[in-house]
């Protein structure tokens, strides 16, 4: 499980860094892209971990799943 | 040399094969992974072809693993969901063999190469779009935008989510890749630990007990790696088909 997170963490921050430096070397906005991609990476991977860890409900819009009325 | 925890990794061509300056090499990994559908397909074919009411062992063992991928499957995704069966259990029966066939010593894991397991995720991923846009069009973009959010949040999320959606392919191969890899390291380093210790004289003998024993535990551990991992790629396969069948809500 603690190596589960860990990947879907990493993964986020990861596709995050490659697209803000694929977006860099683009249009040469060094190093912007990269900057703002790496911290909406960090936010995708925070958003899927939790999601992994059924702290938020499994699909966007969903508020009446079973794992979010938990923590109502 | 005998004790380099990476040499097993390496992968050198039995019959070199080049078609066009590509190269088509029939290799080890190649091998190893003909040995994993043959073996699997075996295990299958044979065990299944009693056909006993009453099943034997064989078939009960086809049976309950049939039974558990299908019953994984269907909690996640309904009855609807049932038409990918053959690619998820074709997906877990890979994963597992080829994982369990790398427990023998001198073998090799197909599933401890990046791009195996890239391949693999890549085929749930491109099932899950192909099939995502084929049933619901560009609904199934639903997917990427919550429902009831004020309207200067959506790009940001909109693109949080379509990132966390890019993410999922890279978390499932190097999931399945990295568990492997570490755990046959590992492995490796604690059984080259009691080689070393052991030429070393009594002391060092004695001192080789503790990862003899490590050594022993870590390969049990290694088979509940082997195993639970082949289960979890299927159960998150099954959750991201889910999201093809069913975007949005």
């Amino acid at each position: 499980m603690a190596l589960r997170l860990g990947a879907d963490f990493v993964a986020g921050v990861l596709v995050g860094a490659v697209f803000g430096w694929g977006f860099d070397a683009l249009l040469g906005t060094s190093p912007w892209g990269l900057i703002v991609f790496l911290l909406l990476g960090f936010a995708a991977g925070i958003l899927s971990l939790l999601r992994t860890a059924g702290l938020i409900a499994k699909r966007p819009g969903l508020d009446d799943d079973a794992a979010f009325r938990r923590f109502d | 040399m005998a004790t380099d925890p990476i040499h097993q990794f390496q992968i050198h061509k039995l019959v070199p094969i080049e078609v066009g300056g590509v190269d088509f090499s029939f290799t080890n990994s190649a091998l190893f992974m003909v040995v994993t559908v043959v073996s699997a397909s075996a295990f299958l074919i044979l065990s299944a072809r009693g056909r006993g009411l009453v099943p034997g062992r064989w078939q009960s063992a086809a049976e309950v693993v049939y039974e558990f991928v299908a019953k994984t499957l269907r909690d996640a995704t309904g009855s609807d969901g049932m038409r990918f069966f053959p690619l998820v259990f074709s997906l877990f029966i890979f994963i597992l063999f080829a994982n369990l066939i790398g427990m023998f010593p001198y073998f090799f894991t197909v599933t401890s190469h990046l791009i195996i397991t890239v391949a693999l995720a890549m085929i749930v991923m491109g099932t899950v779009v192909f099939y995502g846009f084929r049933r619901h069009g560009l609904h199934f973009l639903k997917l990427f935008t919550p429902s009831g959010l004020p309207a200067p949040l959506l790009p940001v999320v909109t693109f949080i989510e379509v990132l966390s959606f890019i993410s999922r392919p890279v978390s499932l191969s190097i999931r399945l890749f990295a568990n492997m890899l570490a755990g046959h390291i590992t492995l490796k380093v604690f059984a080259g630990f009691v080689a070393t210790l052991g030429s070393l004289g009594v002391a060092g003998v004695l001192g080789a007990i503790l990862p003899l024993a490590a050594t022993v535990a870590l390969t049990a551990l290694e088979f509940l790696v082997a195993a639970l991992q082949a289960y979890v790629f299927a159960v998150l396969t099954c959750l991201y088909l889910n999201d093809a069948l069913h975007p949005g809500h």
